[in-house]
């Protein structure tokens, strides 16, 4: 299970950020957030988040020297009590979807399995593809 | 204590040292204004002598994000700027749906007050909530695309909101650009020119907090679920805010067209979305926080944009009868990238067809022939006006200045409120829209009052039955709508929300900020703070005599639905004076004591 991003969809509202954030810490900050979208020009807005393997090889979990970057039941999340910030993980993810952010890593946890930015997405960028 | 929903504090940046000056937001403040427009509407008022020339290092920028930006309440993402006017010298206010205030919420201030002059052009960067001036010398002349890319190829992460040419060349009608998403009325970006500051860098990374995390994240589920449900959400995704075009010529008659010597544009085929839309519009674009987005993606050969908008569809189109959709959206990027308004742009260039067509100028007097419909020809005056050569440095001065610097008889053709170019409501045939250019704050402006939806369709909100053709009973009206809509600026509420939200703001209010604002509560701020905005307008000379509506106004529509209504010179006088009544002011507009005191706010007069 991931969140599949359409980034020619996107609209580039950065909700998904705002309740990413809101739903994880209680709080509206986009560099706390498990999705970023980077507004490249005036017609391409790309959202930049975590497929869970299916892009990927797990780099981020073969970077992190700490054990703090884990996967249970195919979801790929942080154990805060181990991360150091040290951004290997951020380094080692080539679809550019984790980041460190005052030390600590944020990524895409699928939110149980219920993901808000899915949710709040109007312009069905963001799909959960099961 | 921690104010839930706010940053807490306040800078201000004098350019003429680079120096910044933080001070913490008061309480009492917050909850008398609000955010955004209630903040411009005080500080603007505490920091800038009224009397002094827009253009004058005095004269002062202030941003200020509305008090919901950043807290996640759907389509509340708006930006407000506020300076003395560059048209009109009064007050003057532009919002826009960028992520500058954002950003400068997220870098700890609630509003950025910008003073004095740089000594060569420069962008502000605010980084870690400190401020520093750097050149711009190097972006001199950019466009505005150019310049948010190279400042952010040097400064990372930060958001820019900056000025083009236009505003470095002191274009009275200059804009301020921000992710492509424009303050576009009244000049901010010629005042931001006048201050050599080229642009505006911010990296903001703090925690937004909100009283009730909890209860904000519910009821904007259950608000989500009214915004996509709501008829807008169709209509606004599929064609933008050009949505009502064929129906505000067919239904309505009050498209102006050809310098508002019509109001049905007969050749509008291209410029209506439901034309243009499904063959130009890649995808939907939006303001930042908005779930309910109404801007495209418009690709066509060289065009890349975010539009074409409904004024412009007007502004750019109609009223220069120019009918090529291609035309139109080049037209609109080059206005955006050269940092124009596009209202007033089109607004300058339907005025100088006109007295081209009736031989007010002539070829060889301008240097080109400029009959209506020309789309080449606009695009050229376009050029001439961003760079001020030849005729474009008179019409850089807007429609009144240029009306007077042309002479002859040249006034009665330039339409303008107070010397604002007015946006796309005929309002010989919307006569509470009429009342509503007059009495907005910074001249000729739908957006103050939000009145045209009501007028249009007879209904909105607590009204009922209103007949757009009459002319009774609009001070009220007008009043209250202000007021309305002065609430949503200063929430940074999308007015595109109005008839979803109305004022349905306590609950929210409480999620985010731990205090639940009654409908009449925030009625009461509105007021005070349309009262604040007359107040600076009074001290910087306003008279009711400066309200006129433009000589083309008192002539009957001649064709369409609408065909033969006007606003006589004698009802012009009798909705002013019904509106003064209505807002507690005297015969000559000035507020009562009784009225100001009331609001709390007599020693601001």
């Amino acid at each position: 299970m991931y969140v599949k991003a359409i980034p020619e969809n996107c609209s580039g509202c950065m909700v998904c950020e705002m309740v990413c954030s809101l739903k994880h810490w209680n709080l509206i900050n986009r560099y706390k957030a498990g999705i970023r979208i980077e507004k490249k020009s005036v017609i391409e807005d790309l959202p930049h988040i975590c497929t869970h393997g299916n892009e990927c090889n797990f780099e981020c979990i073969s970077a992190c020297k700490f054990d703090a970057m884990k996967k249970e039941n195919g979801i790929v999340y942080v154990d805060y009590e181990k991360c150091t910030g040290c951004k290997a993980c951020e380094k080692a993810c080539p679809l550019n979807a984790v980041w460190i952010h005052e030390k600590k890593a944020y990524k895409c946890d699928l939110c149980k399995g219920d993901p808000a930015c899915v949710k709040f997405c109007s312009q069905n960028a963001l799909v959960l593809e099961v | 204590m921690e104010m839930y929903g706010y940053a807490g504090k306040i800078l201000t940046v004098d350019l003429t040292t680079g120096e910044g000056i933080k001070k913490v937001l008061d309480e009492k403040l917050a909850s008398r204004y609000l955010g955004g427009d209630g903040f411009g509407a005080y500080f603007l008022n505490k920091v800038v002598n009224p009397k002094i020339d827009a253009f004058s290092p005095d004269n002062a920028i202030i941003v200020a994000p509305g008090l919901f930006v950043g807290t996640f309440v759907h389509t509340a993402g708006k930006t407000a700027f506020f300076s003395k006017s560059a048209l009109n010298n009064g007050w003057n206010e532009s919002v826009m749906g960028g992520r500058i205030g954002l950003a400068l919420k997220q870098a700890g201030y609630d509003a950025l007050i910008i003073k004095g002059k740089a000594n060569k052009l420069s962008y502000l960067l605010i980084r870690d909530g400190e401020v520093s001036l750097k050149s711009a010398e190097h972006l001199k002349g950019e466009t505005t695309r150019k310049t948010a890319e190279e400042i952010k190829k040097d400064e990372g992460d930060v958001v820019v909101a900056t000025i083009g040419i236009a505003g470095e060349k002191l274009v009275r009608f200059a804009s301020v650009d921000c992710d492509e998403r424009q303050a576009g009325r009244g000049g901010i970006g010629a005042i931001m020119g006048s201050k050599n500051l080229k642009a505006i860098a911010i990296e903001g990374k703090n925690d937004i907090r909100v009283a009730k995390p909890e209860k904000l994240y519910k009821l904007m589920e259950e608000w989500y679920e009214k915004m996509i449900t709501h008829p807008s959400f169709e209509a606004d995704g599929k064609y933008g805010t050009g949505e009502f075009l064929e129906w505000m010529n067919a239904e309505r008659g009050t498209f102006p067209t050809r310098n508002w010597n019509e109001g049905v544009f007969d050749e509008r085929k291209e410029i209506d979305p439901y034309y243009w839309a499904p063959r130009y519009a890649i995808k939907n674009k939006a303001c930042v926080q908005c779930v309910k987005p109404c801007g495209k993606a418009f690709v066509a050969k060289d065009i890349k944009l975010d539009g074409v908008e409904y004024e412009t569809l007007f502004a750019l189109g109609s009223n220069c009868g120019v009918a090529n959709i291609e035309h139109v959206a080049r037209a609109n990027e080059l206005c955006d990238l050269y940092g124009m308004d596009t209202i007033s742009t089109g607004g300058v260039i339907g005025f100088i067809m006109d007295l081209f067509e009736n031989g007010v100028v002539s070829k060889e007097e301008i240097g080109m022939e400029i009959k209506f419909g020309d789309g080449e020809a606009m695009l050229e005056l376009i050029e001439k006006i961003a760079h001020r050569e030849g005729i474009g440095d008179i019409l850089a001065e807007g429609v009144k200045k240029a009306a007077e610097k042309i002479g002859k008889n040249a006034t009665k053709y330039a339409v303008h409120v107070r010397g604002m170019e007015p946006p796309a409501y005929d309002v010989r045939g919307i006569k509470g829209m009429a009342l509503a250019f007059m009495t907005s704050p910074r001249g000729a402006c739908h957006l103050r009052s939000g009145a045209y939806a009501l007028e249009l369709t007879g209904k909105f909100w607590k009204f009922d039955g209103v007949d757009r053709l009459s002319s009774k009973n609009k001070g009220r009206e007008i009043a209250e709508m202000e007021n309305f809509m002065a609430v949503y600026d200063a929430l940074g509420v999308c007015k595109f929300s109005r008839g979803i939200f109305l004022l349905n703001f306590e609950e929210i209010l409480d999620a985010v900020t731990g205090r639940a604002y009654k409908e009449d509560e925030l009625l009461i701020i509105g007021e005070r703070i349309c009262n604040l905005k007359h107040i600076f307008n009074i001290k910087a000379g306003w008279t009711k005599e400066d309200c006129k509506l433009p000589e083309k106004i008192h002539k009957p529509i001649p064709k369409g639905v609408s065909k033969g209504s006007y606003v006589s010179e004698e009802e012009e006088k009798e909705m002013l004076e019904d509106y003064f009544n209505a807002r507690g002011w005297d015969k000559n507009g000035i507020p009562k004591k009784e009225k100001l005191k009331e609001l709390g706010i007599e020693d601001m007069m």
